[in-house]
């Protein structure tokens, strides 16, 4: 009876998983992913609007009864390091060809175009309210040839934070358009 | 010196690795993988205004730009061995070849792809414009400047 009792015993089948050969593998990749991690800023777009390939293009038959957009230009010339030297704005049409003189600070460029933006969508509001329809206004960037892509892309966030959605960069000199 | 008790004191591993599986996976999900269409090389410029892509946009062809104003093709992009195109003529080739190839997939008269310019922040913009007009010309009219998404205090 005792030695049938011990050989039952030693029967016994203990299952026993070795963890420690997997736990050393998960350390070693928890360690490869903790050294390879880079978190990396998000990217985002901002969208622009590819000027007309002809000056003056766009339809060929415009309606003349339409409400037209009201354009405004900026001119931004840039210094020789390609930051922005001075700005100028002026609104197409305009007598005054020479623009209102806006400095080197995009804070001010910021500041005018947020003033525009808030009286044409007064505009806007007052003719939707008369059951008529005017066009968001259109932004023209023109800019020196030296300026960099960092200020092209701050000239089109401050724009874009004032709420204009048509903003087309084009260089200074007509020629090269 | 008693040999009564034969009791193995080993410390319990189980809840150890499933939290280490659980980081493991954690990093795994979390790591960013180098996207097949854009360059490392281009350092991009912040803007607060950037937005995510849409999720409506289903065709999107990257252009990365370097500081010299070369456009640096992916691998999958690529024509040959050629990996930069240095000049807007090349660049206006090489958008009508794949406006050609869209517009024969889509069977439409315009390619409708929207066209995302990964410019690097110390490129001038005389060697981007001529790139943008390049692509005008090859009929793309759905352009978006990329930049990275910067979400600190205006000043």
């Amino acid at each position: 009876m005792s030695h049938k009792k011990r050989k039952m015993e030693t029967d016994e089948v203990v299952a026993d998983l070795p963890i420690t050969p997997m736990l050393d593998m998960s350390f070693q990749l928890l360690s490869f992913f903790i050294m390879t991690f880079h978190p990396t800023a998000t990217e985002g777009q901002i969208a622009m609007t590819l000027p007309p390939a002809v000056e003056g293009g766009g339809s060929s038959n415009p309606d003349i009864t339409a409400e037209q957009p009201k354009k405004y230009v900026v001119r931004v010339a840039a210094n020789e390091v390609g930051q922005i030297a001075q700005m100028t704005f002026r609104e197409e049409g305009s007598p005054d060809d020479g623009g209102e003189n806006l400095g080197a600070d995009i804070n001010v460029f910021r500041a005018k175009i947020k003033a525009l933006s808030t009286a044409e969508r007064k505009r806007i509001d007052a003719a939707a309210a008369k059951q008529s329809k005017i066009p968001p206004p259109k932004l023209t960037l023109e800019l020196g040839d030296k300026l960099l892509q960092e200020y092209v892309i701050g000239l089109f966030d401050a724009a874009v934070q004032a709420d204009f959605s048509d903003i087309a960069p084009v260089p200074i000199a007509k020629d090269k358009r | 010196m008693s040999h009564g008790s034969t009791d193995k004191c080993e410390p319990n591993m189980t809840p150890l690795l499933d939290l280490v599986l659980q980081l493991v996976m954690f990093f795994m999900i979390s790591a960013n993988f180098v996207m097949e269409q854009t360059s490392v090389e281009v350092k991009l410029p912040d803007a607060i205004s950037a937005k995510p892509l849409d999720q409506s946009v289903d065709q999107v062809i990257f252009l990365n730009i370097n500081a010299k104003g070369q456009v640096l093709l992916p691998p999958v992009d690529r024509e040959g061995d050629n990996d930069t195109l240095d000049n807007p003529a090349q660049v206006e080739g090489y958008m009508k070849r794949r406006a050609a190839a869209e517009k024969i997939k889509t069977r439409k008269d315009k390619p409708e792809s929207t066209l995302i310019l990964r410019i690097d922040k110390l490129c001038p913009f005389e060697k981007s414009y001529p790139i943008m007009k390049a692509c005008r010309s090859a009929g793309f009219s759905n352009v978006q400047l990329r930049a990275y998404r910067f979400s600190g205090q205006e000043g």
